[in-house]
């Protein structure tokens, strides 16, 4: 299933739709970060921590690393145009769906990459587009579901035509 | 020493057998062991702990080591096999080098990391891992020797391939250790030798590929030969970026050899039984080109649309200390000068070169690649295949020069395989196509402003750049505050100590496509800062070298770049006499991690004829780890330099670009090459790149003598523009 791709700034939206992120006991923020654009050393942008790309979306909702997939090429040649699907495992029923499905960037100028709207009528929670990276990064699919709570999927995708873009 | 360079043309491969297998550390096999190895700096964020295999030695003591870039005649295949070596122990002479291969590294989900030999930086960005990788098997090798003995392990110690335990004078060779060693655990932490104590690094060793270059046996992209073979040659619109309109082929169709001709919408391809017949053929296919909107396209337009960069009133700044305007209306004296440089194919000597084999979902691929992964990932895209059902084969490339990176070519042939499913072709461009169709280096249009104060102190310097962007086009990247950082490499990171100082730029693309040729901006961009610094000493009536003394601080920010200048100057005898009509020019860059310096010593005759008495040229490239191949690499860099300062300059015409072969696009001869003294000044400390910064400092240094000679400013490239020749 296709689903429109919309780009807006969440917090409005969600102001907009009324929705509030659910509050709950804190967790400890899972760590991350493969090395490997580091370790390529390619500079042309800042490289966010996981914490800075989804705290500003999930705020203090629970944040759990399950129930997402996302299918993308490990190598693209050129960030111009990668494909990328993600799947969420959920009955999509009127009392548990997903709400939201946001693609993240760690590299890009604009984190927000794709923002999808989902709810029980889509039947399946999965959605498929085409991004652009500003080079090798993680790329970060994150779920809102109908109970406030979040999950995510992380995936390297590495763009292999980075010659020079240090210039150094 | 011997090499091993299975390209993948055996019939043995196709049927499936794997090169090499991969044998882990629960490895079975008794013929090899390999060691696996955990190495945290490429563990995955999924905390999947990868087991990496670069090193595998079999039991007559032979060790194989993996290499994973491309070779094209830089000579890293034996630099990077000699980082591994020296913390393995291993006895170089039986150290066998074979290549990785990218469906590898994508099945091991890239235990090889970076496989692209691009940016000088196989040595730079890969010295840790693989030192780590020779030094965590030699412990494993150690433990496994002291485990046998049951002594401790700090009692044995490892040396050209054996484990000597000095006490009980005892001692196993790895061959005999291999196999208990792969069965161990790999140690977290590794100790890295300290550099006083390298045997191999450091030492000139020959090239591991010598014997089969000696011997023509080395294996090209070019020599690619698969059973049942066709050919192809290509044609894309002469205008860039142009598309067939129609085609006619009748008057080859039937012709002996051709199998098909095909129009693929952005080329034309005639696939034959041979290439001559394909070429030949290709030459009589009509085609009628719709070559859109820059038909008219002319190297004069370009030069408007640089000019009216330089006057547009939108600019990205690249660097700004201080009040640059400002402190410029305050100078004593300004000096104003603009600088241009040409757009420059990369004519490798081979040109463009990819065989693909599409036989049902399966796809094999043997590309002159500089960047093997990238060919993977353009491979599967254009067969609409899975990545993992592309094999890659590692060939030599016949040079690479940044033109074999991006992988348009690899595209063209995947695209023709596929409309000949079953068949392997082998696609190869012409001379004229290479010329024709090349990712140019970008034109560049700089202007410079410096102001000195009453004491000839450089107080204020102004560069303004108008030229396309690589990064924004070819790679489509966004460019941090509008900033293309090769279009202002080497400016905006100038190392002389001037208080004010702004560097802005005008994104000036155009229809011609641009991309990375050899050294990039610093292939450029340092010809018009060394010149115009020789300028500015000028106006301050002070002698160059002691100019840019003055103004490279003895700090950790310039300390290097003054260490270069120095031993550099010095080999030359900056300053001593020189015969009657010979003139020195000197330049002093840094760039890929590394610190360059050039002298250059002519003279100049009534006919405008350029001789050229003396070149040297010197590089701090921090641990010089096979100073042959480092001198290899400058002779090379002077042959390249020289031939784009005298001739290289492709200019457009109609939408096209007007040179086609050698003919007029002239290489450098033989009999034209110049002595060239290479210096090298290795600091210590960091690990700097090779293949490309030579050709910063050549042309400065060279414009800088040839200008003092003729008492006459140069300021654009190439020199045969000025009416100047080359004297044998």
């Amino acid at each position: 299933m296709k689903t429109k791709h919309a780009v807006s700034k969440l917090e409005s939206r969600l102001r907009r739709n009324g929705l509030q992120t659910c509050l709950l006991a804190s967790f400890s923020w899972p760590w991350l970060l493969s090395s490997t654009a580091h370790a390529q050393q390619m500079n042309s942008g800042r490289l966010l921590s996981l914490e800075d790309m989804v705290r500003p979306i999930v705020k203090d909702a629970i944040l759990l690393n399950k129930d997402l997939q996302i299918e993308a090429p490990l190598l693209a040649d050129n960030g111009s145009l990668v494909p990328i699907q993600v799947q969420v495992q959920s009955p999509m029923s009127e009392q548990d769906h997903v709400t939201h499905i946001y693609l993240l960037s760690q590299r890009n100028p604009v984190t927000q990459m794709a923002l999808f709207h989902l709810g029980p009528w889509n039947g399946r929670a999965e959605v498929s587009t085409r991004v652009r990276l500003a080079g090798t990064q993680e790329v970060l699919a994150l779920a809102r579901l109908s109970n406030g709570q979040f999950r995510y999927k992380q995936m390297e995708i590495i763009v292999t035509e980075s010659a020079c873009v240090d210039a150094s | 020493m011997t090499t091993h360079f299975n390209s993948g043309h055996s019939a043995a491969d196709h049927s499936g057998m794997d090169r090499r297998h991969f044998l882990k550390v629960s490895g079975t096999a008794s013929a090899g062991m390999s060691l696996g190895f955990f190495l945290p700096e490429r563990a995955h964020a999924a905390d999947t702990p990868q087991l990496n295999v670069w090193i595998e030695i079999e039991p007559n003591n032979t060790i194989v080591i993996r290499y994973a870039r491309a070779e094209m005649g830089q000579g890293s295949m034996t630099s990077a096999p000699m980082m591994i070596a020296e913390e393995l122990e291993a006895d170089w002479k039986k150290v066998r080098v074979e290549y990785a291969t990218a469906h590898e590294n994508l099945r091991t989900k890239r235990a090889y990391g970076d496989m692209a030999s691009v940016g000088s930086r196989t040595i730079r960005h890969s010295h840790e891992y693989l030192r780590k990788a020779g030094a965590t098997a030699r412990e494993m090798l150690t433990a496994a020797a002291a485990q046998k003995w049951n002594v401790p392990a700090s009692e044995c110690k490892a040396s050209l391939s054996r484990v000597t335990h000095a006490p009980s004078k005892r001692s196993l060779s790895y061959g005999q250790l291999a196999a208990d060693a792969a069965k161990l655990d790999a140690p977290k932490n590794v100790q890295l030798k300290d550099p006083k104590n390298w045997t191999l690094i450091g030492k000139s060793i020959p090239r591991v590929d010598i014997p089969e270059i000696v011997l023509g046996q080395r294996s090209y992209g070019i020599d690619t030969q698969l059973p049942g073979m066709l050919h192809a040659a290509v044609a894309a619109c002469p205008v860039f970026n142009g598309k067939v309109k129609s085609m006619d082929a009748s008057k080859v169709e039937n012709r002996r050899g051709i199998v098909k001709v095909l129009n693929m919408g952005e080329f034309v391809a005639v696939v034959a039984d041979n290439w001559w017949r394909a070429k030949e053929a290709l030459r009589e296919v009509a085609v009628d080109w719709d070559v859109g909107e820059h038909g008219t396209l002319t190297s004069a337009a370009i030069m408007a649309h640089f000019k009216a960069g330089m006057e547009q009133s939108e600019l990205a700044v690249a660097r700004n200390d201080g009040n640059t305007t400002d402190a410029l209306s305050k100078s004593a004296k300004v000096v104003e000068a603009e600088y241009f440089t040409p757009y420059l194919a990369h004519a490798t000597m081979e040109p463009m070169v990819c065989t693909a084999w599409l036989q049902g979902d399966k796809l094999e691929v043997w590309s002159s690649t500089q960047n093997p992964e990238a060919t993977l990932a353009v491979s599967a895209a254009t067969a609409g295949v899975p990545q993992a059902n592309v094999k890659v084969h590692p060939v030599q490339l016949g040079g690479g020069l940044g033109r074999k990176s991006p992988q348009d070519f690899t595209r063209q042939a995947v695209m023709i395989a596929k409309a000949m499913p079953g068949k392997p072709v082998k696609m190869l461009w012409s001379r004229e196509e290479e010329i024709q169709h090349g990712l140019y280096r970008p034109a560049s249009l700089m202007r410079f402003k410096g102001g000195l104060n009453a004491s000839g102190k450089v107080e204020a310097l102004h560069i303004r750049v108008s030229a396309p962007s690589i990064l924004a086009t070819l790679l489509k990247l966004p460019l941090p505050r509008g900033v293309d950082g090769q279009a202002v490499a080497s400016f905006n990171d100038h190392p002389y100590d001037i208080p004010n100082t702004l560097v802005d730029y005008a994104q000036r693309n155009t229809n011609v496509p641009v991309g990375f040729w050899r050294t990039v901006g610093h292939s450029q961009n340092p010809f018009g800062r060394e010149c115009f610094i020789d300028e500015l000493a000028l106006a301050a009536g002070k002698d160059p070298v002691a100019f840019r003394l003055d103004m490279l601080p003895n700090n950790e920010k310039s300390k290097r770049d003054r260490s270069i200048l120095e031993a550099v100057t010095k080999a030359a005898a900056w300053g001593s006499q020189l015969p009657n009509g010979v003139f020195r020019g000197v330049a002093e860059t840094e760039g890929y991690g590394s610190w360059t310096a050039c002298v250059c010593e002519v003279s100049v005759n009534a006919k405008n004829e350029v001789k050229i008495h003396r070149v040297v040229i010197g590089i701090d490239p921090g641990y010089a780890v096979n100073p042959d191949n480092i001198v290899a690499q400058f002779q090379g860099s002077v042959v390249h330099g020289l031939t784009a300062i005298f001739w290289g300059e492709n200019t457009i015409k109609e939408g096209r670009v007007e040179q086609s072969n050698f003919h007029d696009y002239r290489m450098m001869r033989l009999n034209e090459m110049p002595k060239v003294e290479v210096v090298i000044a290795p600091t210590g400390g960091f690990w700097g790149g090779v293949g490309e910064p030579a050709q910063a400092p050549l042309a400065p240094a060279l414009v800088n003598a040839i200008s003092a000679a003729m008492g006459k400013r140069i300021r654009s490239l190439p020199l045969k523009n000025h009416g100047l020749t080359l004297k044998v």
